[in-house]
């Protein structure tokens, strides 16, 4: 600390206006070199901005196979993964953050479906239909998931990962153990119920049936839970034809009032379980392995976890039985499920698209897709893979899971959705703890419904 | 833990009376001990447990393997450099201008100042958490979001109150007699802050330095709006993020993972009362 | 308090007034880097958030490009939601429960009860309270986590004792992060109480004994009326310290179940960045620095003196 002979001549309102010059240079210096590394919005370096979880670590094996294959193929634009290690909850929050800013903002986006439209409305992404007219590869996706990548502009932001659909998951030996067939497909929510209270009878330290009910498990609550039984009364929650959200239907308040029977009857796990951040991670690696959970209403991708990995469950075939989710009393077609998708998305920020693109083809290319779709056990999306036999015959839950697109629903395609899902989820979080009964707590969201999109844009149901 | 001498009390009057009351008062205090080294307890057993749970008990198998299964680079080390630069950076930089700050504040009596000392003391209570909404908005217009120099500046910047508050009261206890000596000498006030005036307060200084960097240690929620990549980010959004991953499974390696992400608050805590003595020196000084 | 004579050195004689403007200009350059952060960093901030919260930003959508300014919408949507008064109240209640009474009753006691035990005791019990204040506040959340969850440590005391434990962060959540905040502070006030005690001369105690009177009538009429102003300080500290809490609660309860243990900040932080009401979030921090300035203008009105 003791200042050099030279400093020391100087006249203490020279040092002091050195001291503010030094500071006032540092936050230059701050802004200049903003960024990890300040290496960030660089034309050679891409950073990739995907989840990952306890349970979902087969995007990051695809994206680093992708990575060198990308990299062995030409040296001048370098891969950067860069995983982020949260439930959907928060991995949307991150993402947001990131997005908030250009410097941060990732060049490719691992985009769920439905954030698209919010994304794209919000200037976070690239359009890339002049990449994919040249692509050849592109005539072989389906034509039902092109739309899926669209913004509202009709423009293309993001490619299919692969699609899913929604069903129950059951444990055939607990099911033997109650008494229950093993052979089971409850036609009304009543069945449901019933089946529910029978295990739980029998079997009481076994919980009978989940359905994710909580704020923390995100977007996960609104599909797999509510959407799953909205869609099987007679309302939904959007009308296509007048382009407007529905208030105040019976549907949705139904659909509230099954979620607290299951956790007031305690058919569903107590809520210290539910409402903890990793029920996700836990129903599908811990609670259903070890049977410890019943029946759960889930994604066709959970058996991708079980077949290997860290929690690899390599009996999970003799357990595991597959229903499909009925509709309210029946009412026809019988079966409801919702299907929806990630896509990989180009960041608007990026400084070398085509070079973006060039990787996202990479991961996207026969070989990795197949790689993907059977790992992560999805719904394939490609037509030249779903024909194949080594996707056909990888994974015995694919025959079933296929078999309900006839009865799926997408979520509502438009730029409000992912605030709209925020409000259900509040919905869901207070019916099920008590905080509030489902005609409360659908007042709540159609009070907060006309907050987002305004009076006009709402129709009585 | 801490020095005996930290909890020492005065003269005790030993009667009758002072017996039983000596009796009941050690029991209640027993019996609070034992209720706040539980959780504690809880961190040190889960981490030396082969199958540790949420509950504290003794591990059935006692093993190190949660400690050196997690020290690698990726998981721990990275981390802990990212959280030693950053509480570094801003105990440096806040010690550095709040020196400067409190020199004119503690020596010359302007009207100024005096407006300034509220406005410091007053920054010192706002809540920094309930800033963090527009803090984020700030970054992104300052293009400062995932970058360790901006968080730097900016936790300094929270923790300068403070600082200024504390390193005004410690120099107010340095002699300006001092410092007249040397300005007769022909030194600048500067030379004399430098010369005198800080080797004198080498305690004080070193007081706030532990407080920052402690603070700054042990802070999670501005990293965690303010850093997104993995190589930037501090222990404690780290260790975060494992609780996320690996929460529902891995108590064990999170605990060893809390340990050693502790030990460092910890040490510097227990340096400071053996060179004191004194139980008080931060809060003491926070008082002013 | 030592206060140097106003401007040190003397003058030189005949000193013109613009002279005299350039040296104190010239004296105050040092706090220039100080004064230059918090102008950009605590007062940047905090005019951020007034102005965010006079619009509809979000963090996605077309909202987060092209915000409205729509005036106090914000305010009025605010006034009229239940959850905000929910959690302004629990804001109180964590407040006046883990701060106000929890810490600095606790940590009063302690610091009494210390006095009256043998050394290695309070040592030993001391180091314990303090561990859980050193620790990093992640760290103490875990702890906290895990010794409230229904699998915890406190279930397993309580199944010990014969007692079916509640699933406490779900169905008390708000006592449990109270508790736990008691827990993570009270080492603060107990060490400020214990220096304050030590402090007042033997003799008064002494005195007062030889009166006849006794040890709680001693504490009540004596020590606390002596060390009032260390109490003051210490609430007001402390009271502040509490209102910033985040992650505590953050990593104990996520503020729910529903908002039930949604204390302000948390609050802010979901709807800001959870369900991406970036302005309406602001709105919520404005409401909390309210708060945190009505506090510390007390507080600076009881420091005024150290000031002077």
């Amino acid at each position: 600390m003791t200042p050099t002979p030279v400093l020391s001549q100087i006249t203490p309102s020279r040092r002091a206006l050195l001291g503010g010059a030094i500071t006032l240079a540092a936050a230059g210096a701050l802004s200049a070199c903003s960024g990890p590394d300040g290496s960030s919005r660089n034309e050679n370096t891409l950073r990739v901005v995907y989840q990952k979880t306890a349970a979902f670590q087969q995007l990051e094996h695809v994206l680093t196979k992708a990575k060198e294959e990308y990299e062995a193929s030409q040296s001048t634009v370098a891969i950067e993964l860069v995983p982020i290690e949260a439930e959907q909850d928060s991995y949307f929050t991150k993402l947001a953050l990131m997005n908030g800013s250009p410097d941060t903002a990732p060049d490719i986006i691992y985009e769920d479906a439905f954030q698209i439209r919010t994304d794209v409305a919000a200037g976070y992404l690239r359009p890339i239909d002049e990449y994919v007219a040249t692509w050849e590869e592109w005539n072989m996706f389906l034509d039902s998931v092109k739309d899926v990548g669209k913004g509202d502009d009709d423009k293309l932001y993001g490619i299919s990962l692969g699609t899913d659909t929604r069903g129950i998951f059951y444990n055939k030996k607990l099911f033997a153990q109650a008494g229950l067939p093993e052979q089971w497909q409850p036609t009304t929510w009543d069945d449901i119920l019933q089946t529910a209270r029978t295990l739980k009878t029998a079997l009481p330290d076994v919980i009978p049936f989940n359905m994710y009910a909580s704020k923390a498990f995100g977007e996960g609550t609104s599909m797999q839970s509510f959407e799953m039984l909205l869609y099987g009364t007679q309302d939904t929650l959007y009308d296509t034809d007048t382009k407007k959200w529905v208030t105040g239907s019976q549907g949705f308040k139904d659909a509230l009032t099954f979620l607290k029977t299951i956790y007031d009857e305690g058919l569903a796990p107590g809520l210290d379980i539910a409402l903890d951040t990793n029920i996700g991670s836990r129903i599908a690696t811990e609670l259903l392995p070890q049977g410890k959970v019943a029946m759960c209403v889930d994604g066709s991708w959970l058996p991708g976890g079980w077949i290997n990995g860290d929690n690899a469950w390599p009996q999970w075939e003799e357990s595991i039985g597959y229903a499909a989710m009925p509709t309210q009393n029946g009412k026809k077609p019988g079966f409801t499920s919702m299907s929806g998708g990630w896509t990989l998305a180009m960041g608007s920020q990026t400084k070398n698209p085509q070079a973006a693109f060039d990787f996202m083809a990479v991961a996207l290319n026969k070989d990795n897709a197949l790689k993907y779709y059977t790992e992560n056990s999805l719904i394939a999306v490609r037509s030249d893979i779903a024909e194949m036999e080594e996707y056909l015959t990888c994974n015995s839950s694919f025959e079933f899971f296929s078999s309900l697109v006839q009865y799926t629903h997408f979520r509502p395609a438009t730029p409000d959705y992912s605030r709209i899902s925020g409000s259900i989820q509040i919905a869901c979080e207070d019916v099920v703890s008590g905080g509030a009964s489902p005609e409360e707590a659908a007042a709540t969201y159609d009070k907060s419904l006309v907050g987002i999109v305004g009076d006009d844009m709402v129709q009585a149901a | 833990m801490s020095a005996h001498s930290l909890f020492g009390g005065s003269a005790r009057l030993a009667s009758p009376r002072g017996r039983g009351l000596r009796v009941t008062a050690t029991a209640v205090l027993l019996l609070i001990g034992i209720a706040f080294v539980l959780p504690l307890a809880w961190l040190v057993l889960a981490s030396l447990d082969d199958a540790a749970t949420l509950s504290v008990r003794l591990p059935r198998v006692w093993t190190a393997d949660n400690f050196t299964e997690i020290l690698t680079p990726e998981q721990t080390f990275r981390p802990l450099w990212n959280s030693f630069v950053i509480s570094l950076g801003t105990a440096v930089l806040t010690i550095v201008v709040s020196l400067l700050a409190a020199y004119p504040l503690s020596r010359y009596s302007i009207r100024f100042n005096k407006g300034l000392m509220y406005t410091v003391l007053f920054g010192t209570c706002l809540p920094v958490t309930a800033m963090m909404v527009p803090v984020y908005s700030l970054f992104v217009s300052f293009k400062l979001l995932d970058s360790l120099a901006g968080t730097i500046v900016f936790m300094a910047s929270t923790s300068l109150p403070m600082a200024i508050w504390m390193m005004k009261n410690f120099m107010d206890s340095v002699p300006v007699s001092l410092e007249e000596a040397s300005w007769v000498d022909g030194a600048s006030s500067m030379t004399a802050l430098w010369r005198v005036v800080v080797p004198l307060m080498r305690p004080g200084i070193a007081v706030v330095f532990i407080f920052v960097f402690t603070g700054a240690w042990g802070n999670f929620f501005v990293p965690f709006i303010l850093l997104f990549s993995s190589e930037n980010q501090p222990a404690a959004v780290a260790i975060y993020n494992f609780f996320g991953l690996n929460g529902a499974i891995a108590y064990g390696k999170l605990a060893a993972f809390s340990i050693l992400y502790s030990l460092p608050a910890v040490l510097l805590y227990v340096i400071t009362q053996m060179r004191s003595g004194n139980s008080f020196a931060m809060a003491g000084a926070v008082k002013g | 308090m030592h206060q140097s004579p106003a401007c040190g050195v003397p003058t030189a004689g005949g000193a013109s007034r613009r002279r005299h403007t350039g040296r104190a200009l010239r004296r105050e350059l040092p706090l220039l880097p100080a004064v230059l952060m918090l102008l950009a960093f605590m007062a940047g901030p905090i005019a951020y958030a007034f102005y965010g919260a006079f619009t509809n930003r979000t963090m996605s959508g077309y909202k987060a490009v092209n915000p409205d300014f729509i005036g106090v919408d914000n305010y009025v949507s605010l006034f009229s939601d239940p959850d905000f008064y929910t959690s302004v109240l629990l804001t109180l209640a964590f407040l006046l429960g883990s701060a106000i009474i929890g810490q600095n009753v606790l940590g009063m006691l302690v610091a009494v009860l210390m006095r009256h035990t043998p050394r290695s005791v309070s040592s030993a019990v001391g180091a314990c309270i303090v561990g859980a204040w050193v620790m990093p506040e992640i760290v103490a959340a875990f702890a906290c986590y895990a010794f409230f969850h229904t699998e915890g440590t406190l279930n397993t005391v309580l199944d010990a004792i014969g007692l079916d434990g509640p699933a406490w962060l779900v169905t008390f959540p708000m006592l449990s992060v109270i508790l736990a905040n008691i827990w993570r502070g009270t080492a603060f006030s107990m060490m400020n109480y214990n220096a304050a005690l030590a402090e007042i001369p033997p003799e008064i105690k002494e005195s007062a004994q030889i009166d006849g009177a006794g040890a709680l009538q001693s504490f009540f009429r004596i020590s606390l009326p002596i060390i009032r102003r260390t109490i003051a300080t210490n609430l007001m500290l402390t009271t502040l310290q509490t209102l910033g809490v985040f992650t505590l609660i953050f990593v104990m309860t996520g503020g729910g179940p529903g908002t039930r243990s949604s204390i302000l900040p948390v609050l802010a932080y979901q709807e800001a960045f959870k369900f991406s009401q970036i302005g309406y979030g602001s709105a919520i921090a404005t409401v909390t620095l309210v708060i945190g300035a009505v506090f510390s203008l007390v507080y600076t009105r009881v420091l005024r003196p150290e000031v002077e």
